[in-house]
Parts: structure tokens; sequence; C-alpha cells
């Protein structure tokens, strides 16, 4: 049915996440962390791109392996107090139970659910084309509108943000952060 | 061209014409700000940019009076539209002309307020002319992320940066609700767009009463928020205490109108066929709204907060009007809601200009006012007289006509409580008339004047409340020819 190439891949890829998984747990340092999970989202669009979902494995690496995962290291770095040590936690007990319940029930449904009803033949009847090309026909043809409002909106979302941190004081476009970082740097010299 | 489902698209970009004049203004005006030196331009030349687009925009839209095409199924541009569109580019003309000044002096980032203006006035239009739920849901985060920056550029003013935050967050949370909810609408529908949802709701065959029940709760939470209706109302008064005056104003104009026309929208069409499930949900909205609303409202000290309260309670009535929806209370709410705006913005104007001259806002800082600016204290009287809806004033008659529908849709018992109401606010908005009538202006009391473009602001708006009270004709035509789109 499927292609040698195709099952190892898949095996290489689920070793690869999985062992990434596992080792988060392990590692008392948070950025460490932070690149294993990267890891972990790069085997699951390899994962994806098997299942011939590429416009989803694409996003898979910009959205979580590139914006996500900046957004957690900016989180680790900008938080003074959570010194890079992932130590133990009150919350370790239930935090295990919870997540314990959540893999239990994944694991009944991927038991529960008759998987062999929609591979094999059903799925081959079905013409997979290039998925990218008929999302991008649709975003810049019949969607054209909602896609123009969204761009519109985001870019008026970044020039809010820049507002937002602006110092209304000091309207030569540094911002609060910059000026409190000069304050202290002059500070520290006296 | 087509699409996936083989639908024949319309994609006429001149049917778009007034929203894409205005984003592109919108990026003049901030290139305008950013080049001001280099250009050799005047700082009033970016309010006279806005209105220039703003103009070119009102008259791109009258060129669809009468026609009744979509773009793409995703936008109609009706006379439903077209009526909103002009309503919205009108509140955004007279908000800047009356509040420059006050702009000028106490808002920072003058190009990158008044873009964002533009650019809520295109969210709000959008609102109003959306025929799919996502389009929809672009149009009304593109109004609310505008506004939540806007009530933060309040210059040198705590109070601002807070009132920002309460709106953002849980301006959030009722846009994570509302989505939830369309969610589930699009699960029993099987389809974002406005008709087929009408289509299949109305086929009966559907066995998803539940989800049905949940999403219709979450939607009307969600457009709860944004309509402030009680209990969803906890960020108005501080958003509007918090805000720069005319963003203040104009939240109570047209983020109110939009939400309305929203609401007109799916309940006139997709939600029509499921009338039995949400009729009792927004008339217990309406009613907990136009009680506390006014309750609430006889406390307040501070005029920006007693303005607050009194839209929450005058969006009770207007809720009155979606709970008996049919031709004729959606007629009425369109003239109440342009008669509501014009009141509203008279008083809002009024008190710009007084805050301009004097920088306080509370409702005993107006002592004496009737001595020291009679033409002001009138302007400001017509308008409050108006929102309690004293005849001769527009607030009577649209009044009049709203409850008057509502009544025979069946509703006697929420006019009641409407009438009730009523008779409350009318005791709040004559505090602030008996501050300017009643006593001696403190400390300064010599006469002063208006700039020129505050008496143009609030002389038009003085003339539209009495206008709309003594010959509405016009405008009962103009929103009778607005609604009928909707019901055919």
């Amino acid at each position: 049915m499927d292609s040698v190439g195709v099952v190892i891949a898949f095996y290489v890829l689920s070793a690869i996440t999985i062992v990434s998984a596992a080792s988060i747990f392990l590692l008392r340092n948070l950025v460490h962390a932070i690149v294993l999970l990267v890891v972990v989202f790069l085997g699951m669009a390899g994962l994806f791109l098997t299942l011939s979902a590429d416009f989803i494995a694409v996003a898979q690496i910009l959205i979580y392996a590139g914006a996500i995962s900046v957004l957690f290291v900016f989180a680790v770095m900008l938080t003074p107090l959570a010194s890079r040590d992932n130590g133990n936690s009150l919350y370790a007990g239930p935090g295990l139970l919870l997540g314990g319940a959540i893999a239990a029930i994944v694991v009944v449904t991927a038991f529960d659910v008759e998987w062999n009803q929609l591979t094999g033949v059903a799925l081959e009847q079905r013409s997979f084309t290039d998925t990218i090309e008929v999302i991008g026909n649709q975003l810049l043809g019949p969607h054209v509108l909602a896609f123009e409002v969204a761009s519109v909106l985001l870019l008026f979302a970044l020039l809010g943000a820049i507002v937002l941190v602006t110092d209304p004081n000091n309207e030569d476009g540094t911002t609060a952060e910059e000026e409190a970082g000069k304050d202290t740097a002059v500070g520290g010299s006296e | 061209m087509t699409d996936l489902l083989g639908n024949d698209l319309n994609l006429q970009y001149e049917l778009l014409g007034p929203e894409i004049a205005l984003v592109i203004t919108a990026a003049l005006v901030l290139f305008a700000d950013a080049f001001r030196r280099e250009l050799k331009i005047g700082q009033s030349a970016i309010p006279a940019i806005s209105i220039l687009g703003l103009v070119v925009a009102l008259l791109l839209s009258l060129l669809w009076i009468d026609e009744n095409k979509d773009f793409a199924r995703l936008v109609t541009i009706d006379n439903f539209t077209t009526f909103f569109r002009v309503l919205f580019i009108a509140v955004t003309v007279v908000v800047i002309i009356g509040s420059h000044e006050y702009i000028e002096r106490r808002v920072s980032h003058l190009g990158e307020f008044y873009s964002l203006l533009l650019l809520s006035t295109v969210g709000a239009m959008l609102m109003a002319g959306a025929r799919d739920l996502l389009t929809a849901y672009l149009a009304i985060e593109v109004m609310s992320f505008s506004l939540y920056i806007l009530v933060s550029l309040a210059k040198s003013d705590t109070r601002s940066g807070e009132a920002s935050l309460k709106y953002v967050l849980l301006g959030g949370v009722a846009s994570a609700m509302l989505l939830y909810g369309l969610s589930f609408l699009y699960g029993v529908g099987g389809s974002t767009q406005y008709t087929e949802i009408a289509a299949a709701l109305s086929d009966g065959t559907s066995t998803l009463e539940l989800p049905l029940l949940l999403g219709l709760a979450l939607i009307i939470a969600g457009l709860g928020f944004k309509a402030s209706a009680v209990p969803f109302h906890m960020w108005t008064p501080d958003a509007y205490e918090g805000a720069p005056i005319p963003i203040t104003a104009y939240l109570s104009a047209t983020s109110k109108a939009a939400t309305f026309a929203l609401l007109l929208r799916w309940f006139a069409g997709p939600l029509l066929p499921a009338i039995d499930s949400w009729q009792w949900m927004i008339s217990v909205l309406a009613v907990l709204t136009m009680v506390i609303g006014n309750l609430v409202a006889l406390q307040q000290s501070n005029i920006k907060r007693l303005l607050a309260y009194s839209s929450i309670g005058q969006v009770g009535f207007m809720l009155m009007a979606i709970v008996t929806i049919s031709d004729q209370t959606g007629s009425a709410l369109l003239l109440h809601l342009s008669g509501y705006i014009i009141t509203n913005l008279a008083v809002f104007m009024g008190v710009i200009a007084f805050y301009n001259r004097t920088g306080r806002e509370e409702i005993v800082a107006f002592r004496g006012l009737a001595q020291t600016n009679p033409y002001l204290a009138l302007v400001i009287t017509a308008g409050l007289f108006s929102l309690a809806g004293m005849p001769l004033l527009a607030g009577f008659l649209t009044k009049f006509i709203l409850f008057q529908s509502v009544v025979s849709g069946g509703y006697t018992w929420l006019v009641v409580t409407a009438l009730l109401a009523s008779t409350v606010s009318l005791y709040y908005y004559l505090q602030v008339i008996r501050q300017m009538y009643m006593y001696q202006p403190e400390g300064d009391a010599s006469r002063w004047r208006l700039s020129p473009t505050g008496y143009l602001a609030t002389g038009a708006m003085l003339v539209g409340v009495v206008w709309v009270g003594v010959y509405a004709a016009p405008f009962y035509t103009a929103a009778d020819r607005a609604i009928a789109p909707l019901f055919t």
C-alpha cells in the first residue's frame, strides 16, 4: 500500500517526536526544553508531510516552530524571577494526574475508532491535489475581501502595538522600555 | 469566477468603493502625519484629509441606492448597507469637525488617531453589509481593534490606559464567545452564508436543538458585550470615562449602531427561523438593560459615566425592537437609532466644547453654564431633553414610533417597563440641566464663545435634533427603504 520510504519516514519521525517530547520533562534548563519543543514541532510537520497535508506542514513550521517558540523564548527571557530552572513544582501531582487523564482519553479514543474504515480503498478513492494551490487560489480569488480585511487588521494591530508602547512624553520614537534602559544605565554609572 | 461549490461570484470592486476609499485615506493620513515636516503642512491638514476621504466615500456609497448586489457572496450592497454607510460616515465627519481642537491638544499620536478612526468606520460599514459569518466576524474585529487603541490615546490621563486594558481584555473574551457561538451555528447550519443558514434552519429537519441553543446563547452574550447590554456592560462606564471624549462619542454612536446593524441582519435573516429559541433571551436582556442602566445612572457624578449608563439604558429600548422583529419594528429601530445618534452627538459635542474651555467633566462643574455660555447650555439641554423623550425633539418621536411598533408586535409588558425606565431617566437628565440653569457659576463668570468649528458641529446637531423631532418624514422614508431588503 504505502511505499517503504513513507513507512521508514513515519517511524523515524515518530521516534524523533516522541523522544524529544519525553526529554522535555527531564530537562532542567527551560531554554533547552524550548529547543526540544521546536524539534517536536518539526517532527509533527514531517508527519503531516507523510499524510500529503503539505499546507498544514508548512503552517506548522511557520507558526509553531517559528512564532510560538519565539514567544516562549521571550516569555522565559522577560520573566526575571523564573530563573532558567525547570524545578520541582507544587503542582507536579495534579499536573501528572491531568496529563495522564488526557493521555488516557486519547488512547481510549484511538483504540475505539475503527480506523480501517478511513484507510485503504476509501482513502485512495479521494483524489488529492496540491492543497497549497487550492488554498492560494481561494484566498486570492473568492475570499480576497476577507484576506485584505485581515491584512489591514494586522497592519493596524501592529501600528497599535507601537503606539501603545511609545512614551507619550517622548515623541522621538524610542519605546518606554528603551527609556527605562537608559535610566538604569545612567543610574549604574553614577 | 466560481467558488468551490460552483456558485457564480460577482467580483465587482466598485461595490466596495467607500471602504476602499477610506482605507486608502487612512494610509494617506498616516503618511501625511509621518512626513509633516517634509511636506510643510500644518496639524490641521490631517483632519482635512480625513474629511475629504470621508466625503469621497459618502459620494461613492450614494451610487448604490436601490441596488441589490453582493460582492463575492461575502458582502451585500443594498439599501440597508447604504443607510448605515451614510450614517457611519456622517458620525465620523461630525466627530472630527466637533473635536479636532480637543484632539490636537489632548490626544497623543495625531496621525494614528485619525487613521484608526477611519479604519473603525470601515469595520462598522462592513459589519452592516456582511452576508457571511466570517466576514462579519472580521469586520467586528477591525472595528474593535481600532477602538481598543483609540481608547488608550488620551494624553497624560492614567484612566485612559486602564480603560483600554479593561476594554481589550473583556472584548477579547466576548470575541472568543462570539466566535465559539458562530462555530456552533456553522455546525447546525452547515454554511457560513446567511442565506444558507436561514434555509437550513427553516428546513425543520435539524435535530441539533442543543447546539443551536448553546450557539445562540454565546452569540447573544458576545454581541451583548459589543452593544453593552446588561449583564455584559461592565466595561462601558470605565471605557467611556477613560477614553478621549471624541472617542466616547464615537463609541456611543458608531460602535452601538454597527452592533445593531449586525443584530438586525442576523436576527432578521439566518436566525429568524429559530425565533422561539432566542426571543426570550433577548427580552430578558432588554428588561435588565433598561432597568439597571437607568437606575445606576441616577448615582453618577461624572458626565461621561452618566452618559455611559444612559446609553446602556437606551440599548435596552433598542433591544425591544429585536425581540419583536418585523419590517415595522425594524424601520422603527433604524429611525430611533438615527435620532439617538444625532441627539447623543449633540450632547457630546456640547460636552467636548465645555471640556475644551474648562478641562472638567464632573456634573457640578456645569453650574451656571446658562450664564457663561447660554448657547452651549441650550445645546446640551436640548440633547438631554431629547434623550429623555420630550416632545418636539428627536427623542420623543423616534421613541414613540419604536414603542408603538413593539406594542403592535404583542409585547406590551416590555413597553410598560420601558416607559417606567424612561421616566426614571428624566430625573438624572434634569439633574444636569438644573446645575446649568439654577445655580450661579463658580469662579470665572465671564462669558465665553466657542470656536467656529465648535459652533458648526453643535449647531448642526441642534438643528438635527429639532428637525427629526418636528419633521421626521424623510428619515422615516429612508428607514423604511433601508429595512425593506431584509424582509423580502
